[in-house]
């Protein structure tokens, strides 16, 4: 009966937790939604999102509201029940990597064991929710966009494991709070350079963006697998795809950039949830700077560089960090 | 210890729940504010560049390429996941027991990469040659 005295303070504390998180998540999508406008626009030396109040800052709300407001068509010949849940699936495990991500000491939900392997696998739903938006939609270019990115997501999937692994030999935990903690003296970035170029790389590619966005090219396959999604629905995906890049940007400066560690701050157990914070929306606007600059990749090219550049390389790196962690 | 998993079950349930309310909300709400115009029966077609939609997309064949991609993939995908509780005990296995397994494992998944692109599975059909 020990439980039942346990629970009601940590059902306070969940019910703040989950709104917050929630919170986040369409904040995070929205402010993404306007810089990547305004950054795109920067790089190809244009103005970007004007009109809408100061330099266009209220641009997404107003989107939002009329994205919101359209018409829901759903046509004839699509797998009925699939074609709804598909953006459903998209979107209903975003709040769950949230759990484990240190944002600061004390700003973290729960300290799992397993925290690296579940935001992986939370992560990895994407594919699912992608596949069955293509397959429902019984569309061609849909199709061949699902078959696209679940070939893609999972070649990429074994490089990110396998840097992962590379961590997880140095530290010998998953939980991530116990990563950050092992970054005390240097960053494993530092040590590690080779995985964490690799990781970024296939964490580029995870999310679906540019220059390995071949699941949506809008110049061959018109949208890709939200080809039949209009309205609310296209912007699930959206909001989808802006949570996971957030989420992949903290798994990386996680594992390799220190976490919170920077210049002591004063509160240091909440306030240092700002050099996460700097850390993670730089990797972000890196990643936005990317797909601005590359052109698109062939889709041989994208599962080739997969298969036999980055799987080869991380499996040397594997080796030699398992190597140098039982000499040094 | 049995109290603390529970608790992170009830944690990771409830996230999942509220992820759910939250996808379903919008969708609700924008079936309450939708207009309820009347469109022709064309708008409901599946987009194809304004032909009439040709066919079920899902009679349509993809290339074999993709099924060896996927087989490669559950290969690899199982062997690294039995490296993670490796990893966790690592420091703790003496130094040339734990590097000479490691090598081995590592060996044979390496085979089976080699094995693949001897067999040439990473060739696209322009590539290809007849075996």
């Amino acid at each position: 009966m020990d439980i039942l005295s346990n629970i009601p303070p940590h059902l306070f504390r969940m019910i703040i937790a989950v709104a917050v998180v929630l919170g986040f998540v369409f904040a995070n999508a929205t402010v993404m939604g306007y810089l990547e406008r305004k950054l795109a626009g920067r790089f190809q030396r244009r103005l970007g999102p004007m009109e809408v109040g100061w330099h266009g800052i209220l641009q997404m709300p107003v989107d939002g509201i009329k994205l919101i407001a359209k018409q829901l068509i759903v046509p004839d010949n699509v797998a009925g029940i699939l074609f709804y849940v598909a953006p459903l699936i998209a979107m209903s495990p975003v709040a769950l990597p949230f759990l484990v991500i240190p944002f600061a000491p004390g700003l973290q939900v729960i300290d799992l064991d397993v925290g690296a392997i579940f935001v992986l696998t939370m992560i990895s739903f994407n594919t699912v929710a992608v596949f069955l938006a293509g397959w429902s939609s019984n569309n061609n270019y849909a199709m061949i966009g699902a078959m696209r990115a679940v070939a893609q997501n999972i070649a990429y999937e074994i490089p990110i494991l396998l840097s992962v692994l590379a961590i997880g030999l140095m530290t010998n935990t998953f939980s991530m709070k116990g990563i950050i903690e092992a970054q005390k003296s240097i960053w494993f970035i530092i040590v590690q350079p080779a995985a964490f170029i690799m990781m970024f790389i296939c964490s580029i590619a995870e999310t679906n963006r540019a220059p390995f966005d071949l699941p949506e090219a809008e110049s061959e396959l018109t949208a890709g697998f939200h080809t039949e999604y209009s309205g609310i629905a296209f912007s699930l995906f959206m909001i989808a795809e802006y949570t996971y890049m957030f989420v992949n940007c903290c798994l990386v400066a996680t594992l390799f950039l220190g976490g919170w560690k920077g210049i002591p701050l004063p509160f240091g157990d909440y306030s240092s949830c700002i050099w996460f914070f700097a850390k993670v929306y730089f990797l972000m606007f890196v990643i936005v700077w990317c797909r601005w600059t590359f052109p698109r990749v062939r889709f041989d090219q994208l599962m080739n560089f997969a298969w036999k550049y980055l799987i080869p390389f991380s499996l040397v790196n594997l080796l030699i960090t398992a190597i140098l962690v039982k000499l040094l | 210890m049995n109290d603390k998993i529970l608790i992170d079950y009830m944690y990771i349930g409830l996230f999942f729940l509220c992820g759910i309310a939250a996808a379903g909300a919008p969708i609700l709400i924008s079936l309450l504010v939708r207009p309820r115009t009347k469109i022709s029966q064309r708008t409901l077609q599946t987009y194809e560049c304004g032909n009439i939609p040709f066919g079920q997309s899902w009679d349509f064949r993809h290339g074999i390429g993709f099924y060896l991609y996927a087989l490669m993939f559950l290969a690899f995908e199982v062997d690294v996941l039995y490296l993670y509780p490796v990893a966790t005990v690592f420091h703790k296995v003496p130094a040339f027991r734990a590097v000479g397994l490691f090598v081995v494992f590592l060996g044979i998944l390496a085979l089976g990469l080699i094995y693949a692109w001897r067999k040439g599975v990473f060739l696209w059909t322009s590539e290809k040659k007849i075996y």
